[in-house]
């Protein structure tokens, strides 16, 4: 089985493994980073959204052998310590989840919109932009809420940090 | 307590972990050496099994097991069963068919499970499942609710299809009543077909422990006592005190994770033949194949008015799919939870409803959010919008005209209302919505050429599911009182276990908000256990909006039993007699002194009981009580819909939405709020988007989030939402529950406003674009002549 | 997920070596799209396996394919079913008749063809392109197979 390397959340991470092996799998399986969910088998609902280099990507339709390198930021590695992203705290301020499933994919598409679309959002913006992700409980009103106040604090953030 | 007590819109306990990926799911679950399910389904609708052979999949590469139906039946497994039994109108109990959990001699829709196999890893068992041969012998199947009688015989016991043909109010006093009327509105409708898809799949993992010869299941449960109940009791794997299920985080239910299911029985049964842990995860495909859906009626309704506009009777004749077998509430839905609520908000002398209970080669339908509700609501919103337009009056002037004012109300269908103020809701809502700029902001929809359009939804529900001895006596196998313990520590910090479960309700928040607001302690002192058989003594789950009217009034009731006892060790305490002590804010005093004690001196006193006598007053602080309401809840409001139409394409675009409820007392407002926004947009999904469509040979043709159309976040609006309360006078803290008045209340908001646009009524949900575009062309054609 | 489609296609050949070709496994082999093997069992009955990709789902089907409705040289019905495993299951016919055109041989078809399981659930939509190409490809395989510089087949 090829081996494969990169960097999770700040630390070298390798594992023999099965070529077919999805990201998702590798992070969840080999690494128990269990944040990061599997909630369709088409792509289509983004529960299982990380950043690979800074970006935004659906881990549940990426190889793992295609990370090779990569540095990988998970659900797990996004707050600083005890210190929480500004999205998380958002998503918690503002009710922003119920069951919590599609939370994690949500967060890191939200923090990655912020990257691409800086830190004044307008609901319209935020609503199209979530088309990858799909959640059943908030009615995304709590969510959209969450995004526009997340993403006006990022704006006190180290830029270092937002970037990720 | 203000800052975290009862009515305090605070951040939720739980969210941190969910935040930070530490939530706990069953698929985060792994035990040591467990092997993997992988259940082989059938592809065909309808079919005898002849043959099965699993030897080249046994002999496969990390292949455990493979078992079929033989096996199961050869240890005597039990079926699936349905816990309610209901009677047809000539006294027959219902027909309903063995649910094996593996078919046996015969599959009855696509994705019925044929085989499981048990191997080291997933990937293997998927791989061996594809060596297993089935010869199947297709027969025609039965898709259609129109055709379903004079279709193929699914169950040997049930002929023409028929479950039930059940019916409940005066038909003779209903006839009468249309025999005298002004006016009769007749609709003709669709309740369409819904997958419920929270968006946690269903997992499990079975365990054996074999020291102990007892088992494990860690399941996606909204009610894990229930599951053992069935999983014990009836299925028969192992008596309950040699059985723990453990429901941990479960990602969404909406109805579809009350049932027990075939794959969970499988994996807890395999794991003691196997004698190693068996997990088995849901992929989306199977989701959408084998979750139980919602809804999925055809009905004929009548409406009868007198000369002033005032409803004189409701007529309502109903075919309601329960698909291939019975789920495990299944046909209490369309019957109990359905044609009681059809009085809606209104004075309705007079309502006969009836409904025949088909199986069809589809998957099982049992409750969806709202169960019944929504389906009733759909039908009395929309034949009350249509009676008033066809009356030319006010939609929402014919219904104030209808309203029930009197409390408590006896309906002619079992409910008695036992409060509201329905106008108070109606007010509120055309206040926030700006009813009054609706006609400016049509007109200028129609200088751009769109169509707009309001519609009403003055929604009623029943919840708390309810008096035991009542339902009961309509047929419900279990009863339906909630149980709570509260555990008192030495230090003053509380446990609370509850029977409730949450799975996105926000109960570890509310449920201490209670406590904290009762004991006089700070929030983060109060843990709240749930989802543990070992751990709760027993519960019957979440469901049917009851967790805050009948669970939060089980601790309630238990919290008294603790101030009682802890009142009797702060006499000793304070060497004052029991009758002088006062409770308040978290401190315990002499009434007329300035002697007290607070709250941890009298826990920690309970417990090292040096200041009494332990045989007259036991040591220790800890109390379980068992709530079983005396009423149901009714939870009422009224939503206001208003949308555009590009009659150009036919697509909707929701502009504004205005929801005002009557939830009785509110715990927690920005919880009760999150509810409702879920519930509209789950209501919204059914009415413009969401549709199961099964083909001729039952192929389920969008079994994925390609095909079935899940509202996103650009599909809904941002909704106003206001409260009215009348305080329900049935449960200690007033509460009448708001899980499901969302997704009640809005489908018919929606198709009230959409066919206010287009001018017509002739429109069926889920009103896509298509459908919308072909009703448009009327009203576009109108609009081009003007 | 019945679907039927209908095709005429002319081929370089005469029609006696046409029904020839049509009546030999080892050119049916070749022509089908996705064909791992196609062996006779009995008269007018074979035994094949084939590879097939619908959208997401690849799977290999076994099965077998019948010859009925035999006129020889006019035309016959070949139908088949296979099982597709975890997949799901197609199955079909086609009628196929042959008339003799101005040069060679005018072969029409008429096919109807269903899916289900997986395949119906997610290749739903991409059901009929699928079934579309695999008979194009057939028929420029079977055309090339007929013409005269490929007879050593």
């Amino acid at each position: 089985m090829p081996t494969v390397t990169m960097n999770v959340n700040g630390r070298q991470r390798s594992a023999d493994i099965d070529p077919r092996t999805l990201l998702v799998q590798f992070l969840r399986e080999n690494l128990r980073l269990t944040g990061t969910h599997v909630g369709c088998d088409t792509s289509q609902c983004g529960a299982c959204v990380v950043h690979i280099d800074g970006e935004a990507v659906k881990a549940c339709t990426t190889l793992a052998l295609s990370c090779e390198g990569s540095n990988v930021l998970t659900i797990e590695g996004l707050a600083n310590g005890n210190e929480l992203h500004p999205m998380q705290e958002a998503f918690r301020e503002h009710h922003g989840l119920q069951c919590g499933f599609c939370t994690p994919g949500m967060i890191m598409t939200a923090v990655d919109l912020v990257r691409r679309k800086g830190n004044n959002l307008d609901e319209k913006t935020i609503r199209e932009e979530l088309e990858g992700n799909l959640c059943r409980c908030t009615g995304y009103h709590n969510i959209v809420k969450a995004i526009a106040a997340g993403a006006r604090n990022m704006s006190s953030m180290p830029q270092s940090k937002a970037a990720e | 307590m203000g800052a975290t007590g009862i009515g305090a819109a605070i951040p939720r306990k739980e969210d941190h972990r969910f935040i930070t990926g530490k939530g706990r799911y069953v698929d985060d679950i792994n035990r040591p050496g467990q092997a993997y399910a992988y259940f082989l389904r059938s592809p065909h609708a309808h079919a005898k099994i002849n043959r099965i052979d699993t030897s080249a999949a046994q002999n496969a590469p990390g292949v455990v097991e493979v078992y079929t139906g033989d096996d199961i039946a050869a240890d005597k497994v039990g079926g699936l069963i349905c816990g309610w039994l209901i009677h047809s109108k000539d006294g027959s109990p219902m027909n309903a068919g063995p649910h094996p959990a593996l078919a046996q001699g015969k599959v009855r829709y696509v994705g019925d499970h044929v085989a499981v196999v048990i191997a080291d890893t997933l990937a293997q068992a998927r791989d061996a499942a594809e060596k297993i041969e089935v010869d199947y012998e297709v027969l025609p199947a039965v898709i259609d609710l129109a055709n379903a009688q004079s279709g193929a015989q699914i169950h040997d016991v049930a002929p023409n299809n028929v479950v039930y043909d059940w019916h409940l109010g005066d038909k003779a006093a209903t006839d009468k009543a249309f025999a005298s009327a002004k006016h009769v509105t007749k609709l003709q409708l669709v309740n369409n077909r819904l997958v419920p898809n929270p968006m946690e799949p269903r997992a499990a993992v079975g365990e054996y422990e074999e020291g102990t010869d007892s088992l494990v299941l860690y399941t996606t449960s909204q009610n894990p006592h229930v599951a053992r109940l069935v999983l014990s009791a009836f299925i028969g794997l192992a008596p309950e005190h040699k059985f723990r299920v453990i429901a941990p985080d479960v990602g969404g239910g909406f109805g579809s994770k009350i049932f027990i299911y075939a794959e969970e029985t499988i994996c807890v049964w395999a794991a003691r033949k196997i004698r190693r842990p068996v997990k088995w995860n849901c992929d989306r495909t199977e989701a959408f194949l084998c979750d139980a859906h919602g809804r999925d009626h055809v009905t004929h309704a009548e409406l009868a008015t007198d000369a002033e506009g005032k409803i004189t009777g409701l007529r309502v004749s109903t075919k309601a799919n329960l698909g291939a077998y019975l789920s495990t509430f299944a046909s209490s839905v369309p019957t109990y939870l359905y044609v009681p609520l059809l009085s809606g908000q209104y004075n309705i002398p007079a309502i006969y409803g009836e409904v025949m209970a088909l199986y069809t080669n589809t998957a099982p339908v049992d409750a969806y959010r709202g169960a019944g509700r929504p389906e009733a609501t759909f039908v009395i919103e929309r034949i009350v919008e249509m009676a008033a337009r066809e009356l030319n009056m006010d939609p929402a002037e014919f219904r104030r005209k209808n309203f029930v004012t009197q409390f408590p109300h006896q309906t002619p269908v079992i409910m008695c209302y036992d409060t509201g103020d329905y106008d108070a809701s109606l007010k509120k809502a055309q206040e926030i919505h700006d009813i009054a700029g609706f006609a400016s902001r049509k007109a200028k929809s129609e200088s751009q050429g769109k169509l707009r359009g309001l519609g009403y939804s003055a929604y009623i529900e029943a919840c708390g599911i309810a008096p035991s001895a009542a339902v009961g006596s309509l047929g419900a196998g279990v009863g339906l009182w909630e149980s709570a313990e509260v555990r008192v520590n030495p230090i003053g910090t509380v446990e609370i276990l509850t029977g409730s479960h949450s799975h996105g309700q926000g109960h570890e928040t509310t449920f201490a908000q209670l406590v904290s607001d009762r004991l006089g302690i700070p929030i983060d002192n109060v843990s709240i256990v749930h989802g543990d058989t070992d751990k709760v003594q027993m519960g019957m789950g979440t469901y049917g909006s009851r967790s805050g009217a009948v669970g939060m009034s089980a601790i309630f009731k238990a919290l008294d039993k603790i101030e009682v006892k802890a009142k009797k060790v702060a006499a000793h305490v304070l060497e004052a007699s029991e009758g002088d002590i006062e409770f308040k804010d978290g401190k315990f005093a002499v009434k007329g002194t300035d002697k007290n004690a607070d709250w941890g001196t009298i826990a920690l006193q309970a417990y090292i009981a040096h200041k009494f006598n332990g045989q007259e007053l036991e040591p220790g602080l800890k109390e379980s009580a068992f709530w079983d309401p005396t009423n149901f809840t009714f939870p009422a409001g009224v939503h206001i819909c208003e949308l555009e139409v590009d009659p150009a394409t036919g697509s909707t675009t929701i502009e504004k939405w205005t929801a005002v409820d009557d939830f009785g007392n509110l715990i927690n407002p920005m919880i009760v709020e999150g509810q409702v926004h879920g519930g509209i947009a789950q209501g919204v999904g059914q009415a413009l988007l969401e549709g199961a469509i099964y083909n001729e040979d039952g192929q389920l043709i969008t079994a994925s989030f390609m095909d079935y159309c899940m509202p996103r976040a650009h599909d809904v609006p941002s909704y106003q939402v206001g409260m009215t309360t009348t305080p329900c006078p049935s449960n200690p803290l007033g509460i009448k529950g708001c899980g499901e008045a969302g997704a009640i209340a809005s489908p018919p908001a929606v198709i009230n406003a959409l066919t206010n646009a287009l001018g017509h009524e002739n429109l069926q949900m889920p009103a896509t674009p298509e459908r919308v575009w072909k009703a448009a062309q009327g009203a576009r054609l109108r609009m081009a002549a003007e | 997920m019945a679907m039927t489609m209908k095709g005429e296609v002319e081929l370089p050949a005469d029609r006696e070596t046409v029904w020839a070709k049509l009546n030999d496994p080892e050119v049916l082999k070749v022509c089908i799209p996705g064909c791992q093997s196609l062996e006779k069992t009995a008269d007018n009955e074979m035994q094949a396996v084939a590879k097939v990709k619908v959208g997401p789902v690849s799977a290999t089907f076994k099965g077998k394919v019948t010859l009925s409705d035999i006129d020889p040289p006019n035309g016959y019905r070949i139908s088949g079913e296979g099982q597709g495993g975890i997949a799901g299951f197609a199955k079909g016919g086609a009628r196929v008749a042959l008339t003799s055109a101005d040069v060679g041989t005018k072969l029409s078809y008429d096919v109807e063809a269903q899916v289900g399981g997986k395949i119906a659930q997610l290749g739903s939509r991409m059901i009929d392109g699928v079934a579309k190409k695999m008979a194009d490809q057939f028929f420029s395989n079977f055309a090339e197979a007929v013409s005269p510089s490929a007879t050593a087949i």
